[in-house]
């Protein structure tokens, strides 16, 4: 009995002192624009792991067991929610047998919580609708105003979790507010000309970019969210963008390329394919991310050809 | 009601009439927009909305529901049905099958436990598959979960059929474990290991009767009788089936994964002295299986190639011998665009251990060796659905007596959106 005891506090505290062998926060977030904004406001006090790179449709990601066990480790989940890794955080979090980072710990951050969702649902919904979510559009990270909230968010529980490094996330999120915000005045005089300008997208993707520059989404490729494109809706779209004299055809590098370049084409319009998130692994951040992406649709806008920024 | 009917209708053109382009904005008016937006541009703190009231949907404390049904149109050469359709989820007769309407619901229960339910109907049948309680945040990476579960003994017992890659599940699975799979009422606990790469270990003990559930056990008919054995009392830890499994996983960069996993399962059977109970007679089964997938995520591509494969070894003891068998498959599975994917299958069963009790009638017509070739082709309209045809060819004894099936096979799923297993 006495060497059991024994045994079952060696293994408690062999068990806190794994937890806790570091003394930076370990951060996993499931996307890299998450990923890249703990970065930013972390800096040397965390540790950053994304479980998706920017080339990723973060819809459908593989469950891999590997990161089950970055998460198992983790003190901090950021997630995008609004149901986007629905199909594959779930039982990642069920394998991790992480407390801190179940949903209701406190290390599990919902960051569509520090955002005003679009494209709530109002009304009863069902998938006859497509694929798609009833709770809002989590597709949140091309609008400064989100970032800027979702920055915050993050900064404060960080700073919950790590009070030491308090004031240095504090310090971290208000340089990356100040450089986004005076990044934001720039870009939407760049654009302020192409207010209510006419764009179509693959995917229901750009709705907060469109909101914050007054852009006007006249249609999507996808019939309905998470349905490829069909031969008759592709020509309604055409017939719509080109009616409405569409210049500019926006969708993430990890869709198809053939459709939309045919779609392209035939508007006439300028096909802009951009990475889906920011270049984490690369270092690339959010802000620099959103920079390339303006001067990208600027550059298209004014009738330059398009390519990924 | 004319009247408001030409309302609505004129709303519904106003709204369809294209909407002008702003003209561009004056010299004042663009200064004005500058200095609006420079005052919006105040610290982060002041900008974070209060968090939105939360949507029905996100509110709910109900359970998330889903229900599955999988039918399937089948044709089966020869007068004998099904010769080695060994699942019961599995067409087994010429016409239309119901494999099974599954519903699934699942919770967290409180802060420490998730709770998962499968509860599925068959044509005259409804079985609990599985009810367990999983726990979420014991220390020490260590997880237990109870209830009635799928072991995790290889790497297809424990999933179900809506995540399958062919219509049927594999002969051996059948024949070894039973219709249903390696089921029963117990507890689990496992570890993931505090290693640089993926190791877990698992130990389950499970009850060991149930003749389409722990076949290879307790739950195995009695030789010539045929019949189910007398209930298993349960006098000493080993009366139970017991299951250990060491899984691994392997990231080869982004694009590539191995998962490898030993298993073994070892309980009691019902060929030993039943006036005895200590001096029972036992089982080992032991499983290896390995999955490899590419799936490249660094450039555009809706392409994934997976080979998945299982190998189970079955030694039993009886009062007179130790009796051995094996058997396994291997499939490839391509998925060559956004909706649809093929893969082909090998199966082998080593010929029955003299305390064989067979399937079917066409085993004891044809007793010995078993092997079967499949090839399957799917279309997936959506992630909630999905139509697979299915063709196999099948031998079985020493004159290998073919047999041929095909299934037009059929899935749809409603209520909450599956999480897919790796």
């Amino acid at each position: 009995m006495h060497s059991l005891k024994i045994g079952f506090a060696s293994a408690v505290l062999l068990g806190a002192l794994s937890a806790r062998a570091s003394a930076t926060l370990q951060v996993v977030a499931t996307v890299p624009d998450l990923a890249a904004l703990a970065r930013d406001i972390g800096g040397a006090h965390v540790t950053v792991k994304s479980l998706s790179l920017a080339t990723q449709d973060p819809h459908f990601v593989d469950a891999r067991p590997s990161l089950a066990l970055a998460l198992s480790h983790a003190d901090v989940l950021l997630a995008v929610g609004l149901d986007l890794e629905i199909g594959w955080l779930p039982p990642l979090l069920v394998g991790a047998r992480n407390g801190a980072i179940q949903r209701g710990g406190a290390g599990h951050v919902d960051c569509s919580r520090f955002v005003k969702p679009m494209d709530v649902a109002q009304q009863p919904v069902d998938r006859s609708q497509g694929d798609i979510h009833p709770s809002g559009n989590p597709h949140y990270f091309t609008d400064p105003r989100a970032l800027a909230a979702v920055a915050a968010g993050i900064a404060a529980r960080f700073g919950e979790l790590d009070p030491t490094h308090a004031p240095a996330f504090k310090q971290n999120l208000d340089a990356l507010v100040r450089r986004l915000m005076e990044l934001r005045q720039r870009w939407e005089k760049r654009l302020a000309a192409f207010r209510g300008a006419p764009v179509v997208s693959y995917h229901k993707t750009f709705t907060y970019l469109a909101d914050w520059l007054g852009l006007t989404e006249v249609g999507f490729l996808e019939p309905k969210p998470g349905i490829p494109p069909n031969p008759t809706a592709v020509a309604r779209l055409l017939g719509l963008a080109r009616a409405r004299k569409v210049r500019l055809l926006l969708q993430e590098s990890f869709y198809p390329e053939g459709t939309a370049r045919l779609v392209a084409d035939k508007i006439p319009a300028t096909l802009l394919r951009v990475p889906g998130a920011a270049s984490f692994e690369t270092g690339e951040g959010c802000v620099d991310r959103l920079d390339k992406l303006v001067a990208a649709i600027e550059h298209a806008l004014t009738g330059g050809t398009g390519g990924a920024p | 009601m004319p009247t408001s009917f030409v309302l609505a209708a004129l709303i519904t053109l106003a709204a369809q009439e294209p909407a002008a382009p702003p003209p561009a904005p004056s010299p004042a008016e663009a200064a004005e927009i500058a200095r609006g937006l420079a005052a919006d541009a105040v610290p982060s703190q002041q900008v974070v909305p209060a968090p939105p009231p939360p949507s029905a949907s996100s509110a709910s404390l109900l359970p998330d529901i889903s229900l599955i049904a999988d039918f399937a149109a089948a044709w089966f050469s020869g007068a004998q049905d099904a010769p080695l359709q060994t699942g019961a989820h599995d067409p087994r007769h010429t016409g239309f099958n119901l494999q099974q309407l599954e519903l699934s619901l699942s919770k967290s229960v409180d802060p420490y436990l998730r709770f998962d339910a499968n509860i599925v109907f068959g044509p005259d049948e409804v079985e609990v598959e599985e009810a367990y309680a999983t726990t979420l945040a014991l220390p020490g990476r260590i997880q237990v979960r109870g209830g009635q579960f799928l072991t995790r003994l290889g790497r297809l017992n424990n999933t179900h059929p809506h995540s399958w890659d062919f219509v049927d599940q594999p002969l051996i699975l059948g024949r070894f474990f039973g219709a249903e799979g390696n089921r029963g009422l117990g507890v689990e606990a496992s570890w993931l290991m505090p290693l640089p790469w993926y190791v877990e270990l698992l130990w389950s003990v499970t009850n060991a009767d149930g003749a389409e559930t722990a076949r290879s056990f307790y739950g195995e008919p009695i030789v010539l009788k045929d019949a189910a054995p007398p209930s298993l009392k349960v006098a000493s830890a080993l009366d139970f089936q017991h299951t250990a499994a060491l899984k691994q996983f392997f990231e080869l960069g982004p694009d590539w994964s191995v998962a490898w996993g030993l298993s073994a399962a070892y309980g009691p059977n019902a060929f030993g002295d039943l006036a005895a109970p200590f001096h029972r007679t036992r089982t080992l089964i032991t499983a290896s299986d390995l999955y490899i997938k590419y799936r490249p995520v660094t450039r555009p591509s809706t392409t994934t190639v997976a080979l998945q494969a299982e190998w189970f070894g079955r030694r039993r003891d009886n009062p007179f011998e130790v009796a051995t068998d094996h058997g396994g498959y291997a499939y490839l599975l391509w998925r060559f665009a956004r909706r649809f994917s093929t893969a082909a299958r090998y199966e082998y069963g080593s010929a029955g251990d003299p305390l064989e009790i067979p399937l079917s009638e066409a085993m004891i017509a044809h007793p010995g060796v078993q092997g079967r070739a499949t090839a399957a082709v799917t279309f997936h309209p959506s992630e909630f659905s999905r139509l697979r045809l299915q063709g196999s060819r099948s031998w079985s004894g020493p004159a290998h007596t073919p047999g041929w099936a095909a299934f037009l096979a059929f899935e749809v799923l409603i209520g909450a959106h599956g999480a897919h297993p790796f």
